[in-house]
């Protein structure tokens, strides 16, 4: 095999979605350093960022990625709308109950998609669409669109935590919740703000998975194991590591294919999620500890 | 002599024992006092429960005339009484810049003065703006800690034992900036494990015992009471 070859069939395919896992995964990430849980319906709320995008496509006649910034709003909605009427109320409880409930919100989100949409595969648009041939590296404009997206999206959210003034709340929130009380920062708008970016987020992710692959009710389930393993990977509470960890986990995934059977790809995921809890827990840019 | 904290009769604790009984203690304009007294004795209890951290079950407490028995933190934080805590109180993952940045996060408007002032008390922190709080040595995290409660020009600090850990050399120099911080017009209360010390530079200081008032007077007179240096100050 050449190194073409190796490029074209893997390691791009591997940074497509390795992106789509790295907008999840910065969500997943700064959910547990302001909320400190593991929030598990995190898969199935991008399942519906991509079916919300889908109704913006059929019912408005936009085109898909007009319908993104719709689908984007409207997850982040839902994101605040469903912390506000269960997990707030859980705040005091020990994080396992949260756990279990963000379980339960998942099959209900789900539930919810499947009867709305149904449980058939759909596309945002039909027809075969070849790659385009850059100095040997093939690569399909959706693909291209996928990584700036994600490139964007992420810098912005960068910015804003380094840059201003809620941003900082946030990150001294994670740092110390104690002292950022005590500081006068108002924790609850933190929390809205915390909803609606991994919302947000969610919903482009599942967006760009629905736009290179199908849109399938069980599509954002499926990605909740490659998206938890890049956050701890690349360390719980790192925005840049959830990145980092999404592009590794995706290029793993399809260039284990070279050397076990395609159905055990999702394997990978599981493997790296495993290795990294017993061998270095704290991930690779030193995150927290989940 | 006109009170700006006073805290009558006040009972307060954790769960089901109540860690002070009857605790009374006042706090003047521009005055510096001390809590000393032996390990849970309920000096941090004190200072926790004047933040409204702790239920507090009997008492009031008065400050500038307002009643702010049961207040929230931030509400007390805004009435001008800001706490440094003992342990944990810098934003490790922050810059010096950004825990003052934080610190004054409720001030609406230019921030410049209070940095001003803050940079004033701590030149060695101006130096280091960009460094990351985490970093630095546990004096200059003490210093970054009062920086942060300095920033919204509070009328009282409370400090949960300021040289707790740290060498004489820092402790001095802690005592130092208390000093230009009382005369920058703001009170303080702290409790402190160095009792001598801690006397010996404050106005006032109370003794507290097993949760309750046992001496109080001026730093000087404390220190020669026989038997308040026999109980607590090792003879």
């Amino acid at each position: 095999m050449d190194l073409f070859e190796l490029l074209n069939f893997y390691v791009v395919p591997g940074i497509v979605l390795g992106s789509i896992y790295a907008l999840g995964a910065v969500g997943i990430t700064l959910i547990f350093a302001i909320l400190r849980y593991a929030h598990l319906a995190h898969g199935d709320m991008a399942t519906l960022g991509a079916f919300l995008a889908l109704a913006a496509v059929t019912s408005l006649g936009v085109s898909p990625y007009a319908a993104l910034p719709i689908a984007i709003v409207g997850t982040a909605v839902v994101a605040v709308g469903i912390d506000k009427v269960f997990y707030e109320h859980l705040r005091e409880r020990p994080k396992i109950v949260t756990v279990m409930a963000s379980l339960g919100i998942a099959l209900m989100i789900r539930a919810v998609v499947q009867v709305v949409w149904g449980v058939d595969t759909q596309t945002y648009s039909r027809g075969i669409v070849r790659p385009e041939d850059y100095f040997g590296i093939r690569i399909r404009d959706r693909e291209i669109f996928t990584i700036l997206a994600m490139v964007a999206l992420v810098g912005a959210l960068q910015l804003f935590l380094t840059r201003s003034k809620w941003g900082k709340a946030m990150r001294a929130m994670s740092d110390n919740p104690n002292l950022a009380l005590l500081s006068g920062i108002d924790n609850k708008k933190v929390v809205i703000l915390t909803w609606v970016i991994a919302g947000g987020l969610c919903a482009a992710s599942g967006f760009f998975l629905g736009v290179n692959t199908e849109l399938k009710s069980m599509m954002g389930w499926h990605m909740l194991l490659p998206m938890f393993a890049a956050a701890i990977l690349g360390g719980v509470g790192r925005v840049e590591g959830a990145v980092l960890g999404g592009l590794i986990v995706g290029i793993a995934e399809e260039l284990s294919v070279l050397v076990i059977p395609s159905e055990y790809k999702a394997a990978m995921a599981f493997a790296i999620l495993l290795f990294m809890l017993l061998v270095r827990p704290t991930g690779l840019l030193k995150g927290k500890v989940l | 002599m006109n009170a700006l904290l006073s805290m009558e009769n006040l009972t307060a604790g954790y769960g089901e024992a109540d860690i002070l009984q009857n605790v009374s203690m006042t706090v003047a304009q521009d005055e510096i006092v001390a809590i000393v007294g032996p390990n849970g004795a309920g000096k941090s209890t004190a200072m926790k429960s004047v933040f409204g951290l702790l239920s507090v079950r009997g008492g009031k407490m008065l400050f500038d005339g307002d009643e702010i028995t049961g207040w929230a933190p931030n509400r007390i934080v805004q009435r001008g009484i800001c706490y440094v805590p003992q342990v944990d109180n810098i934003f490790r993952e922050m810059s010096i810049h950004e825990n003052l940045e934080m610190g004054g996060f409720l001030k609406t408007g230019d921030l410049t003065a209070a940095y001003d002032r803050v940079y004033e008390l701590f030149p060695d922190l101006k130096e280091r703006r960009k460094t990351l709080a985490g970093s630095l040595s546990g004096g200059q995290r003490q210093m970054v800690a009062m920086g942060r409660a300095l920033m919204l020009d509070p009328k009282l600090l409370l400090l949960d034992e300021p040289t707790a850990g740290l060498s004489p050399k820092y402790m001095e120099q802690i005592f130092q900036i208390c000093r230009d911080v009382q005369d920058a017009g703001v009170a303080i209360l702290l409790v402190e494990q160095h009792a001598k010390q801690a006397l010996a530079f404050s106005d006032r200081g109370y003794v507290l015992a097993a949760g309750k008032n046992r001496h109080e007077g001026t730093g000087a007179d404390l220190l020669a009471d026989r038997e308040v240096a026999e109980m607590f100050l090792g003879g």
